[in-house]
C-alpha cells in the first residue's frame, strides 16, 4: 500500500457523495474565479471596503490577496473537480472559507457597508449587500469540505488513479476490480 | 506522512496562485485603491452643469413638489444659477440635519443640495436595483464594477459629463465605499471636480429632496 494512500470508500459512497460533493464545490470556486479574474480592480476595491485590512498602511497587502485569491480559488476548484490532491484542495478551501467567514463577521459586527463581491458582479445564493446570508453560506460550505478532507476524493478520482499506480509499479494499466479495499486489492494480486 | 502530503499539496496551490497572480499583475493595468483627490466642498459647480434652470423652475420638480411630505423652498432668484456666485440656500429642514458631521473632504447634505440646485452632475454608486427603487432626481447610475463587467456601458455614462464639470457622488452615506471608488475610476479617466456626499441617499430622502424612480442607461 502506498504511503500516500488516500481513504478506501465504496463505489456507492464515491458515486453519491463524494463526486457529486466534488463537483459542486469545485465548480463553486471556479464560477467565482471566473468572475474575479477578469475584474482585479473591483475585487481590490471589495477586500479594501470590508476594512480587515488598513488601506493606508498595507495596500499591499490587499492589491497581492486580490491578485492571487481568485488565481488559488479557480485552481484548487479545478483540483477538487478532477480528484487531484483533492484533500489539499479541499483543506485550501476549507482555510479560504475560514478567512471569508472571519471578514464577513468583521464587517456584519463592525455594522460596515460592504459589498461581498464572493462571486465578482455576481450573485450565488444570497444578495450582493454582505450579511449573514454570506456567513451561513460559507459554514454550509465548510460541511462538504470537510467530509472531503477526511474521507477524501472517492473512487472517481486522479488520486485513486495515482494509489492504484502506487500500489501495483508493474502495471500502468486502469483496473477498476483494484479499486476496492485494501484487502480487495490484496486479493485481485494474489 | 499523510499530513506531509496533503500540506505539500495545499502549497503547491498557493505558489501556482502566486505565480499565476505576479503574471497576472504584470500584464494588466495596475490596480489603484488610493485616496482620490477631492474637489473643495464649498466651492460652486465648475465647468458646464447638468441643468439650465433652477430645479425650482422646472416642470418635473413642480411635479414633484406637489408629492413630496416635506416641502423644501428655495430661492427664486429669476436668474441662472450657473451664473450666480454661491449663496447659502434657506431649506425648511433643521440644520442639524443639513450639517450633520460626515467624513472629512465630504460634503454634507447642505453642501450636497446646494451643488444639486446648481446643476452639477450627480452619480448613483448603489447597486443598480437600489437605484432604479429611488435615486435623486437627475442622478445617473454608475458602479466601479461596471468598468470591469460593462466598459462600454461604463464610458457611454462617463462620456455624458463634461470630464472638468462637477460631479457629486452618493452611495448608501456613512463608512461606505462605493463613492470612493467610482470616483477613483472618474479621476483616472480626467475627471478633475470629484465630490463625495458624506451623507446617504436615505438622508437625502429624510430631508425630503427630490427624487425619482427608474431605471438606468
Amino acid at each position: 500500500m502506498s504511503k500516500h494512500a488516500i481513504p478506501q470508500t465504496s463505489m456507492v459512497e464515491s458515486i453519491l457523495l463524494q463526486l457529486p460533493l466534488r463537483l459542486f464545490l469545485g465548480a463553486v470556486f471556479v464560477f467565482a474565479a471566473y468572475n474575479k479574474i477578469p475584474a482585479i480592480q473591483s475585487f481590490a476595491e471589495a477586500i479594501k471596503g470590508f476594512q480587515v485590512v488598513d488601506a493606508d498602511t498595507h495596500p499591499e497587502l490587499i492589491i497581492i490577496g486580490a491578485f492571487v485569491i481568485p488565481w488559488f480559488e479557480l485552481f484548487a476548484g479545478l483540483m477538487l473537480i478532477l480528484g487531484l490532491r483533492a484533500r489539499s484542495a479541499a483543506l485550501g478551501i476549507g482555510a479560504l472559507l475560514a478567512v471569508f467567514i472571519y471578514a464577513l463577521m468583521h464587517v456584519i459586527l463592525t455594522d460596515v457597508s460592504a459589498d461581498c463581491s464572493c462571486f465578482g458582479d455576481e450573485n450565488f445564493i444570497c444578495g450582493s449587500s454582505v450579511g449573514w446570508c454570506q456567513v451561513i453560506r460559507n459554514v454550509v460550505f465548510l460541511i462538504p469540505t470537510a467530509y472531503l478532507l477526511v474521507r477524501g476524493p472517492g473512487r472517481v478520482s486522479i488520486d485513486q488513479k495515482l494509489s492504484n499506480t502506487d500500489q501495483n509499479p508493474d502495471s500502468h494499466a486502469y483496473h477498476p476490480e483494484s479499486l476496492g479495499n485494501p484487502v480487495d486489492a490484496d486479493a485481485s494480486r494474489a | 506522512m499523510r499530513c506531509m502530503h496533503i500540506t505539500s499539496g495545499l502549497l503547491s496551490i498557493v505558489g501556482a496562485a502566486f505565480l499565476f497572480g505576479t503574471v497576472h499583475a504584470l500584464v494588466i493595468e495596475p490596480v489603484d485603491i488610493s485616496k482620490v483627490d477631492l474637489g473643495d466642498a464649498d466651492a460652486p459647480v465648475q465647468g458646464q452643469g447638468r441643468r439650465e434652470k433652477p430645479p425650482a423652475q422646472t416642470e418635473t420638480q413642480e411635479d414633484e413638489s406637489q408629492e413630496l411630505a416635506t416641502e423644501v423652498e428655495v430661492k427664486d432668484t429669476g436668474t441662472d444659477p450657473l451664473s450666480m456666485p454661491f449663496s447659502p440656500v434657506e431649506l425648511d429642514v433643521p440644520d442639524e440635519i443639513l450639517d450633520a458631521p460626515v467624513p472629512d473632504g465630504t460634503l454634507t447634505l447642505r453642501q450636497s443640495y446646494r451643488l444639486w440646485e446648481e446643476g452639477a452632475y450627480f452619480i448613483d454608486a448603489r447597486h443598480e436595483h437600489e437605484f432604479e427603487e429611488g435615486h435623486i432626481q437627475y442622478a445617473a447610475w454608475l458602479a466601479s464594477s461596471l468598468f470591469d463587467t460593462d466598459s462600454d456601458r461604463a464610458f457611454g455614462i462617463a462620456n455624458d459629463m463634461p470630464p472638468e464639470s462637477t460631479v457629486v457622488i452618493y452611495c448608501v452615506g456613512g463608512e461606505c465605499d462605493a463613492s470612493h471608488n467610482v470616483a477613483r475610476r472618474l479621476a483616472q479617466i480626467g475627471f478633475t471636480d470629484l465630490r463625495i456626499m458624506g451623507v446617504g441617499y436615505t438622508d437625502w430622502v429624510n430631508a425630503g429632496f427630490p427624487t425619482e424612480e427608474g431605471s438606468a442607461p
